[in-house]
């Protein structure tokens, strides 16, 4: 059966993909300037309690070494132990030392799927958002080649586009809830804290939506299987609707899966504006405190996560048109 | 064919009239206002990032704490001449540093766009043309190449070691590149398929030949038209990297880091968050009009080849 | 009012929206009563299309009407509204391009019912699914409940255009139009759906107007015709008529210019064969099969046996033609004997060298030698490229040579092929289609060959510019002294040009002769099943009733055993579907591979 042995083929893939990033992520993170042992024992601490200290956790083994004993770990599902977080939640700031080596460390396993729901959450709500915006734009756009829908789609996708996320994201802080309350910003008490930043999230993926929309519809309809439909007797709503808007959803779904990369930008950067308790927030945090096991277990779901997107978006582009090849 | 074709005869040209594709998509580029518009303020800005901060003797990163807070022009009660768009909480001049801040913007949206593209569309075509293995092998590059979120990568490598332009394009090029080196790897694969390189071969000549005399000349026009669009996008990467703290370091500005700072003084003095912020947004749907011109005229004009 | 008027068309005139603009149907009226058969004949650009679209009020947005009316049961159906008449349900339309004609992301089947359910409201679903799938049958549709479920990627022209004949007819209407329907399709599957046509339109009482490029095809369905020249109709009567007695000077040039393929002396003699002659090119047993990744699996492969053993000469000095319709090889062929692919078994000769034993620098040495001349004048050169650049290009292959002698040598070729030498640095952009031909063969005369493989060059070109380019290969052939293969689907170009001819099917070469003996006396079952369905206005050697075809060419990955011409012969007989026939030489300089000329078979079979 066609389908199973697609899925077979791209499962297999995806793991492979995923060690590989594993594997880059781990190296680059040991080989870049930058101990992270310092930062956790103090800029303070004699050389040779971080030498201690840095043995004690493994840091000084070689490299394949260090990632066997990850993967040991991981195909356990034991994704390692934070370095900064101890598992009451609190994190250790300059001076206070936390010896890392005593297992009370926040598992980074429970660290991501703690927030996990809350990244699909903000993905999920940002995604309905654009597609509510883009497509009656998009069609309008599409289906009047030279009227003023199509200029308002092209003005609408370029303004979009040029505005900076992260600014939009001050703008609107400061207007729609500082000055006018209208929505919450920093945090999450509630669901409406994701309204704000899905809205930014939103305007970010908008506009790559409009501009394919109105592209390959336009092209569709230009085809001539639309043109006689209409000598065949369809009504135009059924010609646009169940034909040509299926046709233009192809490339729109391929491109789709390209875009994903620079969405998981998108949201790391809100999350980090909004104070948002996702994936990103953790990641930025990490990244600053040198976190390692949580950077490494935050790079493979972030690839496996990619890896799963895409699978789903070809299989959709399939189901749509038999004609792409799996 | 379409519907207006069928009563359209044969177009003939006259002789004398003969235009190459590429100069018929940047006239059809050049008649649309909205290039234009796009074109003359991306003039505009090059010419004044480059010529201003040269002839005035304001200092972008020199504190100044007496004049901090200073509103823009007509706004409020204390503004002054010399300081047309205000000043930041260090009594900085914002309009010096807004265009320092786009100087190192363009700098790094056009050389990373330049790099990506020479690197990019010359693995793709060599990819697409020779096929096989070749094929094979580098498309795999690039699918894990993909699989590594560019902001990832970005905080890998500069959120552990001090980051300069250097490495920020490295970063931002070694993200950009897959894309390019698909888009060129397609379109080889579909020019490899045509007519005249069978024409070729029959005469006898080789792969290389075919591939950069012939071939490379009528695949990469089209996309370079679009990679236009692409330094909007480089520069929207730069402006985040330099939010996040992983960009151009203080004191040297750059838009993102403006706007990071900017944050606590948002209520107070708002201008400085958003002047920053219009920079950037004009500069980006400058070049956001002029590439979605460019992408419409090489749509249009192979549409109808 | 006539009850069996069905259509009344009284002085429409199309024109395109400009203000100004000269019109391109000009008063055209005509009546149509039911079970009429019309046929308009038309060249391509006359306006039939535009024609064939005003009639059901389906113009595109840059024409409009500007005057008349077109009557359907006496409501007129330009009317802004109308309600009584229903396009798609009382007025039908076939197209000339049934491959994308429908939706690509949805099988046939679901379209036809849905273009059906859509104008039909009052039958239910499933009443128009049944529907459907019995007319796919009626049309010899092979499986057509399998077939309904198929997108249209999988469907061949022929049968595509089938199913594009149950979309027409499925609503019961009235009036049908067909436009050009068989102007893709190979002759002998055109042969069938004319066939097929008639026979519907007879049996569901449909009027049917019938347009044509093809006046020989107007005349098999033998009713009124109709000749439309500059947007009139300059004469209307019944064909036999028009034939025998034409009014005007239009149709008797249209008729005049319908090639001639039996009712004339002409045609180039047989080469006089010298003594011990050697053999130009030698094609000896040549294979070569594509591997395809079957659709639907991952690691199982179809191997398309395009070319099945292959074995011809050529000899110097003459023009031999290679025919065959679509999905017989030749295009692999032609790429073998230019030697843009290598077979996988067997060995092609030039001069007695075996081009497979050659280095790559002494292949580009001897590429000299034999050269291809391709179909599409509009893309087989190099975009950009002007046109000294393009015919230098064989010689900078090569080498370089110095500037003054290159650009002597270049104009030197144009001056052979009919080029003026200002036309060296301008770019093609604004030469016609013979034009271009003739850069194409001033590139490839520069080298000096011997051979010249023509992949269909003079198929996408009008009957003038092909005479003048036939006029040009018989100068060059006698001044340099070269040989011509010709490989095309244009049995009446063929038989103009080629001394000697071979019969492509499948594959495999099934007749050779020369082209007297190959039009005049044909042997093999498929050869008299091709000249048959020719379409021309002579009168037939034989029956075309007895000669024609049913269903399709098996599919190249599944070849059955024994002849592969059995599942469509007529004559088959049981030996045939057991052992394939060789190809024997039946007379000197005659080959045929078919059982039934073995004398005593045949008598067993008779």
């Amino acid at each position: 059966m066609l389908i199973l042995e697609f899925l077979v083929k791209r499962i297999a893939q995806g793991l492979l993909i995923v060690f590989i990033t594993s594997l880059l992520i781990f190296t680059l993170l040991r080989v870049v300037p930058g101990d992270p042992v310092r930062l956790i024992v103090g800029g303070m601490a004699p050389p040779d309690v971080v030498e201690k200290v840095a043995t004690k956790m493994g840091l000084r083994d070689p490299i394949i070494v260090q990632y066997g004993r990850y993967m040991r770990g991981l195909l356990h599902g034991d994704l390692g132990q934070s370095y900064l977080r101890p598992r009451s939640g609190m994190i250790a700031t300059g001076g206070q030392y936390i010896d890392p080596t005593k297992s009370d460390m926040a598992p980074v396993i429970d660290q991501i799927l703690e927030r996990l729901p809350f990244t699909l959450q903000l993905g999920g709500m940002a995604l309905l958002f654009a597609l509510l915006i883009s497509f009656p734009i998009g069609i309008a756009g599409g289906l009047h080649q030279h009227g003023w829908q199509n200029a308002l789609a092209f003005g609408v996708q370029s303004l979009f586009v040029s505005i900076p996320n992260f600014w939009l994201a001050i703008v609107l802080i400061l207007f729609l809830s500082v000055k006018l309350k209208l929505l919450p910003a920093l945090g999450y008490q509630g669901f409406s804290y994701v309204l704000l930043p899905a809205i930014v999230l939103s305007v970010e993926i908008a506009p790559f939506i409009i501009r394919t929309l109105t592209t390959s519809l336009g092209e569709v309809m230009q085809s001539t299987f639309i043109d006689e439909a209409r000598v065949r007797g369809l009504s135009r709503r059924r010609i646009v609707y169940s034909h040509a808007l299926r046709n233009a959803a192809v490339p729109l779904v391929n491109l789709l899966g390209i875009q994903l990369s620079t969405l998981i930008g998108g949201v790391l950067v809100i999350e980090y504006i909004f104070d948002y308790p996702g994936l990103g927030n953790l990641t930025v945090v990490s990244v600053v405190g040198r976190d390692f096991p949580v950077i490494q277990g935050i790079a493979i779901t972030t690839s496996a996560v990619f890896v799963f997107i895409n699978i789903i978006v070809d299989l959709v582009a399939y189901m749509i048109d038999p004609r792409v090849e799996l | 064919m379409t519907a207006t074709t069928m009563i359209a005869p044969e177009p003939e040209q006259a002789l004398t009239r003969i235009q190459s594709v590429n100069r018929r998509i940047l006239l059809g580029a050049w008649r649309m206002p909205s290039f234009r518009i796009g074109f003359f303020i991306f003039a505009a800005l090059l010419l004044v990032s480059a010529i201003y901060p040269e002839v005035s003797s304001i200092s972008a990163t020199k504190m100044i704490v007496k004049d901090k807070f200073l509103p823009p022009l007509f706004l409020g009660d204390k503004w002054a001449w010399e300081h047309p768009l205000g000043t930041d909480q260090l009594g900085r001049d914002m309009l010096m540093r807004s265009l320092i801040g786009l100087r190192y913007s363009l700098l790094v949206g056009i050389v990373t766009v330049v790099l990506i593209f020479i690197i990019g569309c010359g693995l793709g075509l060599f990819a697409g043309f020779k096929g096989k293995w070749w094929d094979t092998v580098i498309m795999r590059i690039t699918d894990a190449q993909l699989s590594i979120p560019m902001i990832i990568l970005a905080i890998t490598i500069l959120g552990v070691s001090r980051p300069s332009v250097e490495s920020i394009i490295v970063v931002l090029a070694l993200s950009g590149w897959p894309l390019y080196a698909r888009v060129a790897r397609s379109a080889a694969v579909a020019e490899r398929g045509k007519e005249y390189v069978r024409g070729l071969r029959v005469l006898g000549a080789g792969d290389w030949r075919i591939l950069l005399l012939f071939a490379a000349p009528n695949i990469l026009p089209p996309i370079a038209f679009v990679a236009v669009l692409d330094v909007a996008r480089m520069m929207i990467f730069e402006a985040i990297l330099g939010f996040l703290g992983l960009g151009i370091q203080p004191p040297t500005p750059s838009f993102g880091s403006m706007i990071a700072d900017s944050r606590k003084y948002l209520i107070n003095a708002w201008w400085i968050a958003t002047i920053p912020g219009i920079f950037l947004a004009v500069a980006l749907t400058s070049i956001n009009l002029m590439g979605s011109a460019l992408e419409k005229a090489r749509n249009r004009i192979y549409g109808g080849l | 009012m006539d009850l069996s008027l069905i259509l009344e068309v009284s002085d429409l005139t199309v024109g395109p929206v400009t203000p100004g603009s000269a019109p391109i149907l000009d008063h055209i009226s005509f009546r149509l009563n039911t079970s009429d058969i019309f046929g308009i004949y038309g060249e391509s650009g006359a306006g039939k299309t535009v024609l064939s679209r005003a009639l059901a009020n389906w113009l595109p947005e840059s024409l409009e009407y500007r005057a008349g009316q077109v009557a359907f049961a006496g409501h007129d159906i330009l009317k802004p509204g109308i309600r009584e008449v229903r396009i798609g349900r009382d007025i039908a339309y076939i197209g000339s391009k049934p491959q994308s004609s429908l939706d690509p992301t949805m099988p046939v089947g679901s379209q036809i019912a849905e273009k059906l359910h859509s104008v039909r409201p009052e039958w239910g679903q499933r009443e128009c699914r049944e529907r459907v799938m019995q007319l796919l049958s009626e049309v010899r549709i092979p499986s057509p409940k399998e077939r309904y479920w198929d997108y249209p990627a999988k469907f061949s022209g022929g049968m595509m255009q089938r199913a594009m004949i149950v979309d027409a007819i499925c609503a019961e209407p009235a009036v049908l139009i067909a436009d050009n329907v068989t102007q893709p399709l190979d002759v002998t599957i055109a042969a069938q759906i004319v066939a097929l046509l008639h026979d519907l339109c007879l049996r569901h009482q449909m009027a049917t107007i019938y347009l044509s490029s093809s006046l020989p095809t107007l005349g098999q369905f033998g009713d009124r015709t109709a000749i439309l020249h500059q947007g009139r109709f300059v004469e209307q009567q019944a064909f036999a008529e028009l034939l025998a007695a034409p009014k005007t000077d239009y149709t008797r040039k249209v008729i005049a210019s319908v090639p001639r393929m039996w009712s004339t002396s002409e045609g180039p003699l047989a080469r006089r064969q010298a003594r011990g002659e050697v053999p130009l090119m030698q094609v000896q047993n040549v294979h070569r099969t594509y591997r395809a990744r079957k659709r639907g699996t991952f690691n199982s492969y179809s191997n398309v046996q395009a070319v099945r053993g292959v074995t011809l000469d050529i000899m110097p000095r003459e023009n031999f033609g290679i025919v065959g319709e679509s999905g017989c090889g030749k295009s692999t062929l032609t790429r073998l004997l230019a030697w843009l692919e290598v077979p996988d078994q067997g060995s092609i000769l030039l001069n007695g060298t075996s081009l497979g034993s050659l280095s790559g620098r002494e292949l580009i040495r001897k590429r000299n030698e034999f050269q291809l001349l391709l179909q599409d004048p509009y893309n087989a050169l190099p975009p950009r490229t002007t046109v000294g650049r393009m015919i230098e290009e064989s010689l900078l292959i090569r080498g370089s040579i110095p500037r003054a002698e290159l650009r002597r040598r270049v104009i030197a070729a144009m001056a052979e092929v009919g080029l003026a030498a200002e036309l060296y640095d301008q770019l093609p952009n604004a030469l016609s289609t013979g034009e271009r031909q003739r850069i194409s063969i001033a590139r490839a005369l520069i080298l000096d060959p011997k051979l010249l493989i023509l992949d269909e060059t003079l198929t996408a070109l009008d009957q003038r510019e092909q005479a003048r380019l036939i006029d040009l290969f018989s100068k060059l052939q006698e001044k340099n002294d070269l040989t011509y293969v010709f490989i095309s689907h244009d049995l009446a170009m063929v038989r103009k040009v080629c001394t000697r001819i071979a019969v492509m099917y499948l594959g495999e070469m099934v007749e050779i002769a020369d082209n007297r003996e190959l039009f005049f006396d044909p042997q093999h079952p498929y050869t008299k099943a091709l000249l048959s369905a020719a379409p021309t206005l002579e009168d037939k050697l034989f029956d075309p009733g007895d000669f024609l075809l049913e269903g399709e060419p098996p599919s190249p990955i599944d070849i059955p055993a024994g002849c592969s011409f059995a599942s469509r012969c007529p004559k088959a007989f049981g030996r045939c579907r057991v052992e394939t026939p060789n190809l024997i030489e039946r007379s000197p300089g005659r080959l045929v591979a078919c059982h039934l000329l073995d004398s005593s078979d045949a008598k067993a079979a008779a």
